[in-house]
């Protein structure tokens, strides 16, 4: 069968190969096509090797024709936190991994795609969201300043700032309510309570006589934070990583890795500790953890 | 009257008068009415005085030519690689930058102020990329700016122009930050003078020493390279007039800059020199304290690497019988000791091992000491010792969180009950009291 043979070829070249070969689109430096061996050596080698058993061990004629594709697309996701993108690999990636996993729990951390390798090595720790900034429209403009008399959780001082600022103590949040009918709501520290505490908010904008709706609840932004437990060397990993990282210990003392895939800031500290920001999906600050955890541990031992 | 001296070449007359024709300044004899000499109808750019209504980089022209800020901002560029001594290849590297970075879309319509800050970031990242140490600070004292506009415009303008700058290392400002001190006999008494040469040496040495234990590492540079300098010189020659004498007024010797955050790198240093210094065999039992350190210094950087390996061992130890016996760590105190007679024999090639690099051992070690944990039990130490020998000071003092509240799962489409929102609604009578504070509060306001 073509793509059988085709999946063995693939399996049996090595990773830097195929990467030149099929030419993929850069995103950063061109300097990029001599590190990736040395920044994905240790994630590399541990992610790839179940494949290329399980490649050797398995007859594979058996399974469905897209497979290989979705395998290719699953080796590009895993070079792809070295920065490389290619667009077309991406758009196949991402329609079979909405036929892959349909029903992904909220707090079922993101794993690699293919079904037939577990995730090698997971780290065993996770995340802990810290923060979530969400928008929704009320869509019926309102009146801030009799919002600030009628309402006693509310403060409103138009000579500093155009909007309400209101808080409730159960999700312990803050909303800030602009004259447009828009609204602001952070604090929370999961998605489904910062969509309670909005519709709180809307319920209070509601009671105060105007006509709230509730349309267009999106997330803006989920922060993340965790430890790895173990010391880390800033100043190497600013070397090892350049086209990512930026360290200026003059002006904050914790890195600043700006992730590609998925397209996640994250502070890592010299205790060990890093925050994760940026993402619209917990998965991604799943996966960002996941991508950055191999790297710090692989240099923790250099 | 115009210029004095001139003549009327028809009639030889000097009353030479400016006058304007339809805005040409002319130059015109006033006895026979000839044209002396004419202005240019139009000016040239360089020499409108006034601004245009429209700006110059909206305008239609095709070739644009710098305009002046650019030209200023080249000027202050090759003025600054000037002063700093840079060579010629740097110098035109950071003009490069420079006119880059100032058509960037990003940089064009930035404040003045933003403008000079970029031309002092690109000789910055010009200097990074050749190696010549140089910091963030002392460009920002050059150019008088705020530090959090330069490390602003830094920031962005290596992601405008996707240069790669490679931060200096700590180890690397240690020789030009050195250069400031005046610290030769012809500027101090000659019992407090050092040359520069030794001085850089040992402060190199415990540079080294404070890197490895995890004090570099996520801080501001200049003060741990004070703090370095200071032991240094202190260990030099450690005499009494030379113990006595603080930072602050080492500093003021030296002529250098105070700092507050010196002195807690200098505790923090010594305490790591203490933890090595506790393992000298000719110690026999005593303490070593932080006032005492200083003198044996000079045997601790020696012997560094044998001190570490028996400190690392000790420490091992003592995790080990603490995990077993809950704490009396006096057993473990022989131990050290009998090793003694042992190391004297070791002792005896300190300068061969000292050249080697010791930033494998520490890790090498370090990871014995791991295993030691793991063996002895992890987690069940009920005093919160030390996991390595050395550990970065913010996970020695961790800041105390406030406690937690669990997180309650909620669905988000749960019911909201009306008593709840009530709550947050102020009653008709709470509300015409707010409305009468505000307004008394708004006419005394009103009075003053």
């Amino acid at each position: 069968m073509d793509e059988g043979s085709a999946l063995e070829r693939y399996f049996d070249e090595p990773i830097e190969t195929t990467q030149a070969d099929s030419g993929f689109l850069f995103e950063g430096d061109l300097g990029l096509q001599g590190t990736p061996q040395l920044q994905n050596s240790s994630f590399l080698s541990t992610l790839s090797q179940p494949e290329k058993d399980i490649g050797e061990d398995l007859d594979l004629s058996f399974l469905p024709d897209d497979l290989p594709e979705e395998s290719r697309g699953n080796a590009a996701n895993v070079t792809q936190d070295s920065g490389l993108f290619d667009a077309d690999r991406s758009e196949d990636f991402e329609t079979d991994s909405n036929n892959a996993m349909p029903g992904t729990s909220t707090f079922c951390p993101m794993t690699p795609m293919t079904p037939l390798a577990p995730v090698a090595e997971s780290s065993g720790i996770i995340p802990i969201l810290q923060n979530i900034v969400s928008t929704v429209n009320l869509a019926c403009p309102l009146d801030l300043k009799s919002i600030a008399l009628q309402a006693r959780n509310a403060e409103y001082n138009p000579k500093r700032f155009a909007a309400v600022i209101m808080r409730i103590r159960e999700p312990r949040t803050t909303a800030l309510i602009f004259s447009s009918g828009k609204m602001v709501c952070t604090g929370a520290k999961s998605e489904d309570q910062s969509r309670l505490a909005a519709r709180k908010y809307a319920r209070v904008v509601q009671k105060l006589g105007f006509p709230a709706k509730f349309l267009d609840f999106k997330i803006q932004n989920m922060v993340g934070s965790c430890d790895v437990c173990f010391p880390i060397r800033l100043e190497g990993l600013v070397l090892t990583h350049q086209q990512f990282s930026s360290y200026e210990p003059e002006l904050f003392p914790g890195l600043i890795y700006r992730m590609v895939k998925p397209r996640i800031v994250l502070l890592i500290f010299v205790s060990g500790k890093v925050v994760l920001t940026g993402a619209k999906e917990r998965g991604e600050i799943y996966e960002a953890f996941e991508n950055i955890y191999p790297i710090l541990k692989g240099f923790r031992k250099q | 009257m115009a210029a004095v001296g001139l003549k009327c070449p028809e009639c030889g007359s000097l009353d030479i008068v400016d006058d304007e024709h339809y805005s040409q300044p002319q130059l015109v004899c006033a006895d026979c009415g000839a044209v002396v000499s004419e202005g240019l109808l139009t000016t040239t750019r360089s020499e409108e005085l006034q601004g245009t209504d429209v700006r110059y980089s909206n305008s239609t022209e095709v070739n644009k030519q710098p305009c002046r800020n650019q030209i200023k901002g080249i000027h202050r560029v090759r003025a600054l690689c000037r002063i700093l001594r840079l060579s010629f290849v740097m110098e035109e590297t950071a003009e490069n930058y420079f006119k880059q970075a100032y058509e960037h879309p990003s940089f064009i319509r930035v404040s003045l102020q933003k403008k000079e800050v970029l031309a002092g970031c690109c000789i910055l990242a010009t200097c990074r990329q050749h190696s010549w140490p140089i910091t963030m600070g002392t460009m920002t004292c050059l150019l008088e700016a705020n530090p959090k506009l330069m490390g602003v415009v830094y920031q962005e303008m290596v992601k405008a122009l996707k240069i790669e700058a490679p931060p200096t290392s700590v180890i690397d400002l240690l020789e030009t930050h050195c250069q400031a001190y005046k610290l030769s006999p012809q500027h101090v008494h000659e019992e407090l003078s050092e040359s520069s040469k030794d001085l850089t040496k040992r402060a190199a040495v415990l540079l080294e020493l404070a890197a490895d234990a995890w004090l570099v590492t996520g801080r501001q540079p200049v003060p741990i390279l004070t703090a370095s300098i200071y032991l240094a010189w202190q260990s030099l020659k450690p005499t009494q007039t030379r113990l006595k004498y603080t930072l602050a007024r080492f500093c003021q010797m030296a002529k250098v800059a105070k700092s507050s955050i010196a002195p807690k790198r200098v505790t923090e240093l010594k305490e790591v020199l203490c933890k090595l210094g506790q393992e000298l065999p000719w110690l026999r039992g005593s303490e070593m304290t932080p006032q005492t350190v200083v003198q044996m210094v000079d045997d601790i950087l020696n012997y560094r690497l044998t001190l570490l390996r028996k400190a690392l061992k000790s420490h091992e130890a003592a995790l080990a019988s603490e995990s077993e016996l809950p704490p009396s760590l006096e057993d473990t105190q022989p131990g050290p000791r009998d090793d003694a007679p042992s190391l004297d024999a070791t002792a005896s090639q300190p300068d061969a091992e000292s050249a080697q690099q010791p930033q494998q051992d520490v890790d090498l070690t370090c990871t014995v000491v791991m295993g030691g944990l793991s063996r002895a039990g992890s987690g069940q130490v009920s005093t919160p010792s030390k996991r390595s020998l050395f550990e970065p000071p913010s996970v020695t003092h961790a800041k105390i969180r406030r406690v937690q509240l669990p997180v309650k799962e909620v669905t988000g489409d749960e019911e909201i009950s009306d008593s709840e929102i009530d709550s947050y609604i102020r009653t008709p009578q709470e509300m015409r009291d707010y409305a009468e504070a505000k307004e008394a509060l708004s006419s005394s306001e009103e009075e003053f």
